[in-house]
């Protein structure tokens, strides 16, 4: 860190930095501890800055402070000061503070979050006219509005999605989308919050390329992530953010092997999977499969490929007890839809599932539930109630009577989340919420564990977390299955890798 | 779904409105009947004729039934009765004005729906918003429209994520009812909690800001439309004159 006087670490980073924050603390509303303190962090123009952190260790409220989401006196108390463009806004906690105007502040800095559609005014029913969402807003003039998003969608790549419905787009469309409607207002500095989460490798070149074009052109970029992946290596600059405050700064080159990256739970992805510590023993050629299918078929009504052929089609696979079996294939190739049938939330068209021998046909889901859980994609679509205890706890009672409480505790306890009980589920960071909804499937004990891109959004300590509780599943007997788009993933931790392709599996 | 013809928004809603208006100040069932057919004959070209049809019958038959308990069997100026039960007598006229009332209500409610289920919500909004309408109230309108599909949408995930975790769904009315009673504590929890965080995202863009607005959205609107809603809107103001000055003696002292 730059441990300097801040006057003259100012006046240095005034004169090159487009951006600059000194945050003494920050703490919200009716919290005690600061979610974030001791921070200096300046942005120069055409500069990728990398913030690198684990899971809940403060990148999206630092991010979203920089850009003026959390406004300082509205969302929490803030000391310290803000910089931009050589204007200084010094805060102290108090009443008669500057106010920040986020209107105005957001022309300058954009602020694109992890979870791309709540950025979207979904009023508005066209790629173009939501691109345009902003400068209507600010009364920019149409023919400068044309102008701006006819420049926008050419440097994000969706000129040819103008016309498209925002609804219809793709998770790669969306981000850039959501991407593009910060850039349409050609900002001086754009911050990321985790730019790649859950994109396959088409849409992460997309967004790689984006971000080499917004710093070729000048734009001060800020990388929220996890993850010192090649993009946050391609960075000119690292800051290493754990428990709110920034512990180290400099250069990635001197930081990759620090043991300040090393305690965040950063993942370091040439590292992270070397080693299939989850594996284990091959399963028993020989044991009765936990999980059949046979000739499967489905397809989405109205849908279907240019050829007019189904998602899924005379899809086979046969799964033994202590299996992992690991599924890949790009976005839209029908993992989560081939997920889905093996407890029956959708009915194949042809063919038939079988678990432990029956037909699941005609069984209802609820039932089918008792033996199979499903991991879903995005953890929120699988949390529903008021606390995480009360979420691990939900439809136990019936499965395991007496034992329930015991094994609501116990699944939380395995994804480390026996701390933060009464919480809300929707107050815990992304990375934690997808380890909830994993508590809710191991809770159960089920004999088929169906996980549905379960390393999106975890740091390393949630990765460890899921190696393990996968490893266990497997050592009791359970058949795992598992969909995911990251291949090395796939390869250390799978028995077998299948590719859905053409809607069949493939050896990979 | 859209108009078969490209009507301005604002000249289909003035058309809509007149006609409704026009429609009551006539009181005469046999107008009231051919406009409630016409509007119905429009849907249907439109495509949008099974809409319309339910979102009316919705409307239209609780309503029916009252004026015909209502005017049917009481109506203090019946005099000519056709049947009575105790203080409940069925009269000609009672019978003739829950009519009247009826079709006019019919032909009212059947153009009104036309309109919204054929208008493009996105021309509506960036008309009013050009013609100085805050853009508050466009946002509350296009946030209406778009609501019902984003809540059946949550609903269906909140739905998939509990029968998963083992909640059984049965066919019978009784168990789907507990199970809505179950899914609407998270889905009104869920709305609320996007909202929060949709509100930041919309600061951001500018939303809040004061000051004029402009709309990338263009809506062509040629002199002739213009000089239609003109027509319109004076001929109704014209029918609405007569009818008060016609009904003005009636009503006064004698």
């Amino acid at each position: 860190m730059t441990a300097t006087d801040p006057t003259t670490a100012a006046a240095a980073t005034a004169s090159t930095a487009v951006l600059a924050a000194r945050i003494g603390s920050f703490s919200f509303h009716g919290e005690r501890t600061p979610a974030l303190r001791d921070i200096d962090l300046s942005v120069r123009p055409g500069v990728l800055t990398a913030v690198l952190g684990g899971s809940g260790s403060g990148k999206t409220t630092l991010g979203k402070l920089l850009a003026g989401w959390h406004r300082p006196g509205q969302s929490g108390t803030f000391t310290g000061s803000l910089t931009l463009a050589g204007q200084p806004l010094e805060f102290r906690g108090l009443e008669d503070d500057p106010r920040i105007n986020p209107s105005a502040w957001s022309t300058r800095v954009g602020y694109v979050p992890q979870d791309a559609a709540a950025m979207l005014s979904t009023v508005r029913s066209t790629v173009a006219e939501e691109l345009a969402f902003g400068l209507e807003n600010r009364g920019t003039p149409r023919r400068d509005m044309l102008r701006a998003v006819a420049r926008a969608a050419e440097q994000t790549g969706l000129t040819a999605l103008l016309d498209r419905d925002p609804a219809t787009l793709s998770g790669g469309e969306l981000r850039r989308l959501a991407m593009a409607c910060a850039v349409v207002q050609d900002p001086w500095v754009l911050v990321l919050d985790e730019p790649l989460a859950s994109l396959d490798a088409a849409g992460i070149i997309q967004v790689r390329d984006l971000i080499n074009r917004l710093t070729g052109a000048g734009t001060g970029v800020v990388l929220l992530s996890q993850s010192a992946d090649g993009l946050a290596r391609s960075a000119g600059h690292w800051i290493i953010l754990d428990g709110g405050t920034a512990t180290a700064s400099g250069i990635p080159r001197e930081l990759i092997r620090s043991a300040e990256l090393a305690r965040t739970g950063t993942l370091l992805p040439a590292v992270t999977h070397a080693v299939p510590a989850v594996r284990g023993r091959a399963p028993e050629p020989e044991a009765a499969p936990v999980l059949e299918l046979f000739g499967l078929g489905f397809g989405y009504p109205g849908t279907g490929d240019a050829d007019g052929e189904p998602l899924l089609r005379d899809l086979e696979l046969t799964v033994r007890p202590g299996e992992i079996v690991a599924i890949t294939g790009p976005n839209g190739a029908g993992k989560s839809t081939l997920l889905r049938h093996l407890n029956g939330l959708l009915r194949p068209h042809t063919g038939e599932v079988r678990i432990q021998g029956r037909s699941i046909a005609g069984i209802p889901t609820g039932r089918i539930a008792a033996s199979v859980g499903l991991l879903f994609q995005h953890p929120r679509d699988q949390l529903f109630e008021r606390t995480v205890l009360r979420e691990a706890s939900f439809g136990l009672r019936r499965l395991h009577g007496r034992d329930a409480a015991a094994r609501a505790d116990e699944a939380l306890e395995a994804v480390g989340l026996a701390g933060a009980a009464r919480t809300h589920p929707a107050e815990l960071p992304a990375s934690q919420q997808r380890l909830l909804a994993l508590a809710t499937v191991l809770a159960r004990g089920p004999a088929v564990l169906a996980l549905d891109e379960p390393t999106v959004g975890l740091d390393r300590h949630g990765l460890d977390r899921l190696d393990r509780a996968v490893a266990a599943a497997a050592a009791r007997g359970a058949a795992v299955v598992l969909v995911t788009h990251d291949a090395a993933y796939a390869r250390a931790t799978a028995h077998r890798v299948l590719a859905l392709d053409g809607g069949s599996l493939r050896e990979g | 779904m859209r108009m078969p013809y490209t009507l301005h928004p604002l000249t289909s809603l003035t058309a809509a409105g007149c006609t409704a208006v026009l429609t009551t100040a006539a009181g005469a069932w046999p107008l009231s009947l051919a406009v409630a057919l016409a509007a119905v004959l429009l849907a249907v070209r439109a495509g949008a004729g099974q809409q319309v049809l339910v979102a009316a019958s919705a409307v239209l038959l609780p309503l029916g039934l009252s004026l015909l308990m209502l005017h049917g069997l009481f109506f203090p100026e019946g005099r000519t009765v056709l049947a009575a039960w105790g203080p409940a007598r069925v009269t000609a006229e009672g019978l003739a004005f829950a009519w009247e009332s009826a079709t006019r209500t019919g032909a009212c409610v059947l153009v009104l729906l036309l309109f919204a289920f054929t208008v493009s919500t996105p021309d509506l909004v960036a008309a009013l918003a050009g013609r100085g309408l805050p853009p508050q109230f466009g946002f509350v309108l296009a946030s209406a429209l778009t609501l019902l599909p984003a809540m059946a949408g949550r609903l269906e995930r909140i739905r998939a994520a509990q029968e998963a975790r083992g909640l059984v769904l049965r066919g019978g009315v009784l168990s789907r009812l507990a199970a809505v009673r179950l899914q609407m504590v998270p889905l009104v929890l869920g709305l609320i909690e996007d909202s929060g965080s949709r509100a930041e995202a919309l600061d951001a863009r500018g939303f809040g800001a004061p000051g004029p607005r402009t709309s990338y959205r263009q809506v062509a609107d040629p002199p002739a439309q213009r000089r239609l809603r003109t027509t319109l809107l004076l001929i109704t103001a014209a029918a609405v004159a007569l009818r008060l000055v016609a009904s003005w003696p009636a009503a006064g002292p004698a």
